[in-house]
């Protein structure tokens, strides 16, 4: 982290005209606050500078205004909301923090068309909780419910509920509003030429591609300030409610045997668990349909992060041996309960016929998937984790990637994943796209072992010609003149929105 | 433990800035309305005022990156330490966020900074009368003592603190009539009860804290009481978790138990020997941090960090699950007729009521405003009457009642079972 940067006061004071002198600051406290990313801070935003002035907007026009007063000065602009994920800190001097968090109506919910409408500070559990009550709802995200649903649809919108609402969140998104790097007020969709926001595709070209591309652009072509996005039917509360029971940091939600179930598959090869995933998802039964790598339990039921190790470290080399391969499905009857019975029957009859080891009714409880997830356990591993090898695309090839890492992982990624795990899968989309994630968790003081797998795990992905994964703006690069020079592409999208290079530089790309 | 900040380098530095510190446990949000927790970030909005930010800059101070400003002084001291961000992020992490927060107003006030006028005039008012308010010594525990058979050597010690002895004597006059009903022998440290020293704490007035405690201790010592009880939640968190905290012991390996009257209540409503009436009343519950997610026992620890940040030897942290959640429900529901109905952030997603941290004495009006957003909460639920469990509490509540000219009623739980009593 680089030390204080400042802003001309011609500059200083242009901004604070616009949002008034309580919503402005560039105290040096102030700043620190933002001089940091998020998750990978280690890793990824570590050569980052505190902004130069941190500024509130509370509305569309001053974000506008606020923009082209960076454009007059050029002076480069970062947007922010929930943070967690990285890429937000600045990589460049004098940059103007623009923390959104003024923006935080939940300005409708339309039940009757299953929509709503939120602004950048909307998080995804506040949305979750009000649209359960009118028996809707949306993706409970992986990262977690604090995060911002706005920021989460145009990045990635990715969660096990994926399953049925869709693995991209873009798709989700219906119409949009952005302040583009210059300022101007672009609409997307039926805002274009109406006030109401129903729908995403036209009049005019849709760009919801380009907003959200392979992983967002990172607040790298401007601002959004508002979204609709879709929501979907749940059970009516009033027939089945999700209740709340026990104390943190074990609380948890109760859910509703009548209408909900969990269900625990257990294979005796990776190759009969995917089989039983397809075939699951063939039958378009279920709600999340994710396998679980053995050392989430460990994680679940250990009190510390000393007990986790202790208890990992007696265990691993059973994984080891034996090999996991645990499925995790959860059953929804979301029209009634005799679906629910139907999926039931259908599940086990499923299980039977791919050669599942184990069929098993889950505990009714539910503290990661539905309202929001509390995946940032995962840190308490070792502290540090980094995503090095991601699948997009069918549950066999996402199974194929992520255990083609076996050795490098054996060798570069000690003591805790000289074992069998391979990271974890999700279905999306009824079976027709996977998600495949695998995690590493590091030494906070050797990190560069960690980068050096990751750049090795991109290697192989290239070699396998994988369908690359990847949330670091950073390997575009690297990754571009082996995939169709794609990074060229992305170059000239932000040179043609943000010809001055001023929205949060340089993403969505790395150096231009 | 440790209140020194260098110490906890490694809790700062392994924030994932995921901002759970902001939002209440997620599977306990009931609306969009209600679902923030820290009163400060929401108040101020920058994120220098939510927890995560505060860990940044206790990291650039230590890294010797960030020099005074008035602004840093308002960042460190405008945060009431309810606590809340530290148990929501305790929910996913072994970090000890709260303490970092302790531990950067310690290392202001060792490093000189400038002290708040309000606080140096509650540091004065302690050092010079023995009471946050500069009142008489003398006058601490007068009329009070008067009701109660005072002996030199008890089982049982009320310990009445600063606020219900001056300011909300009737806090203290209901706890003693509830208490003589009870049967409970006991008796007062009269006149040796000074100020727990709980503003000293906050502050970062660590050997001024000592020195209030060692004074304390040896009052309690000399009566051979085996149980302190306390009115309030301050006192009690300071009695309980503070005092052993600061002598490097657990609260288990002190020589004395201490109860917050709720406590000791519930266990004789179970032994069936507090009877109550009827009142026809609708309540909602606010529970003061300092009683619930703060006031778990103290567990001692000394070690240090290892690779990957194992700790040597094991901690067992601290986590909110232990707080004293379900005495002053349990009491309020066995009153026939009360209907006892809850706000949506309670236990340990309680909202703060504002007044802790030395917030109430230094920025007023910030204490109202986070006051009145409870206040919200609990309107909503249509309750008549807000009862609480600490006289701070209370005093805050009351002023944003008068304030904004709101109809709901403020109480202390005590002064509802006085009512009660048969």
């Amino acid at each position: 982290m680089k030390g204080k940067t400042s802003l001309p006061k011609e500059v200083y004071q242009a901004l604070e005209a616009i949002v008034g002198p309580d919503y402005i600051s560039d105290d040096p406290a102030i700043c620190q606050a933002y001089a940091r990313g998020g998750y990978g801070t280690f890793i990824y935003d570590k050569n980052s500078y505190p902004p130069a002035c941190v500024i509130l907007p509370g509305n569309t026009k001053e974000v506008q205004h606020i923009v082209k007063v960076c454009n007059r000065y050029e002076i480069p602009f970062i947007p922010i909301s929930t943070y967690y994920i990285s890429f937000c800190a600045p990589a460049r001097p004098n940059v103007v923090m623009m923390d959104l968090k003024r923006m935080n109506r939940l300005i409708k919910i339309d039940e009757k068309n299953m929509y709503a409408i939120v602004e950048p500070y909307v998080s995804h559990s506040q949305l979750q909780v009000e649209a359960f009550k009118r028996g809707l709802y949306t993706i409970s995200l992986g990262c977690g419910g604090q995060a911002s649903v706005l920021a989460n649809h145009i990045h990635s919108g990715l969660g096990p509920l994926g399953y049925r609402v869709g693995f991209n969140g873009s798709r989700r998104i219906l119409g949009v509003e952005w302040v583009l790097p210059n300022g101007e007020i672009l609409r997307l969709g039926s805002p274009s030429v109406l006030k109401e926001y129903f729908w995403g595709e036209g009049p005019g070209p849709d760009l919801r591609g380009i907003l959200r591309g392979l992983l967002g652009h990172f607040g790298g072509l401007g601002v959004v300030t508002k979204i609709a996005v879709k929501l979907f039917p749940f059970i009516p509360p009033k027939e089945a409610p999700i209740e709340p029971v026990g104390v943190t940091p074990k609380a948890t939600l109760k859910l509703p045997t009548n209408r909900m179930k969990w269900y625990n598959i257990r294979y005796p090869t990776l190759e009969s668990m995917i089989n039983g995933m397809y075939e699951i998802s063939k039958a378009e039964i279920g709600a999340m349909v994710y396998s679980v790598p053995p050392i989430w339990i460990y994680i679940a039921r250990s009190e510390s992060r000393n007990e986790l190790w202790e208890k990992w470290s007696k265990d691993k080399e059973k994984f080891r041996k034996e090999g996991f391969y645990f499925l995790r499905v959860l059953l929804v009857g979301y029209t009634s309960e005799k679906q629910l019975r139907y999926e039931e029957r259908v599940l086990k009859d499923i299980a039977s016929e791919t050669g599942a080891i184990r069929i098993s009714e889950g505990r009714p409880f539910d503290r990661s998937w539905i309202i929001g997830s509390d995946s940032v356990t995962v840190y308490n591993v070792a502290g540090v984790e980094l995503s090095t090898r991601f699948a997009f695309d069918s549950i066999d090839v996402a199974a194929k990637m992520l255990t083609s890492i076996a050795k490098l992982r054996d060798k570069y990624v000690p003591p805790f994943y000289d074992t069998a795990d391979f990271g974890w899968i999700h279905s999306n989309d009824l079976g027709h796209i996977a998600y495949g994630e695998f995690l590493t968790y590091l030494d906070s003081e050797d990190v560069d072992l960690g980068e050096k797998f990751e750049t090795l795990c991109i290697e192989k992905d290239l070699e396998e010609r994988a369908y690359c994964g990847l949330q670091n703006p950073g390997r575009h690069r690297m990754l571009g003149p082996k995939m169709g020079n794609y990074h060229l592409i992305l170059e000239k999208i932000k040179k043609s929105f943000d010809p001055k290079n001023l929205s949060n530089p340089p993403k969505p790309i790395d150096n231009i | 433990m440790s209140l020194r900040l260098e110490d906890l380098k490694y809790d700062a530095l392994h924030c994932v800035r995921c901002s759970n510190c902001k939002w209440m446990d997620h599977v306990y949000m009931k609306s969009y309305r209600f679902s923030q927790i820290c009163p400060s970030l929401k108040r101020y909005l920058f994120d220098a005022y939510s927890c995560q930010g505060r860990l940044d800059i206790a990291l650039a101070i230590m890294n010797k990156k960030l020099e005074y400003t008035p602004t840093l002084l308002d960042i460190i001291y405008k945060c009431t330490l309810c606590g809340a961000c530290d148990v929501m992020c305790k929910r996913c992490m072994d970090l000890e966020p709260l303490q970092v927060l302790e531990a950067l107003r310690v290392k202001w006030i060792e490093s000189g900074g400038e002290i708040l006028p309000e606080h140096r005039k509650l540091i004065e008012n302690i050092e010079n009368t023995n009471n946050i308010y500069g009142e008489a010594h003398e006058r601490r525990l007068e009329s009070i003592s008067k009701e109660v058979v005072l002996k030199e050597k008890a089982d049982v010690i009320y310990f009445v603190g600063c606020a219900s002895a001056y300011k909300y004597p009737e806090i203290a006059h209901a706890t003693i009539e509830i208490l003589r009903k009870c049967e409970t022998e006991f008796t007062l440290l009269y006149p040796d009860e000074w100020c727990c020293g709980n503003p000293l704490y906050a502050i970062g007035r660590i050997d001024l804290m000592k020195k209030v405690m060692e004074h304390n201790l040896k009052a309690i010592r000399e009566t051979g009481a085996s149980v302190v009880i306390t009115s309030c939640a301050a006192c009690y968190k300071t009695l309980k978790v503070d005092y052993p905290k600061l002598l490097k012991k657990s609260t288990d390996e002190m020589e004395f138990k201490v109860m917050h009257i709720v406590e000791y209540l519930d266990r004789l409503l179970k032994d069936g020997r507090l009877k109550l009436k009827e009142l026809n009343m609708k309540l909602t519950y606010h529970d003061p941090c300092q009683l619930g997610r703060l006031s778990e026992p103290w567990i001692h620890w000394e070690g240090k960090r290892k690779k990957y940040g194992l700790l040597d030897p094991p901690k067992k942290f601290r986590r909110g699950t232990y707080g004293v959640y379900d005495p002053p429900r349990n009491l309020l529901k066995s009153i026939r007729g009360v209907e006892l109905i809850e706000m949506e952030r309670i236990k340990e997603n309680a909202w703060c009521c504002g007044a802790g941290g030395g917030v109430k004495q230094a920025f007023p009006d910030f204490a109202l405003w986070t006051a009145s957003e409870r206040l919200e909460e609990a309107k909503a639920t249509g309750a008549e009457a807000i009862v609480t469990a600490c006289p701070f509490c209370k005093e805050n509540f009351e002023d944003a009642v008068k304030a904004a000219g709101e109809k709901i009623k403020v109480y202390d739980i005590t002064e509802i079972i006085r009512k009660v009593l048969v």
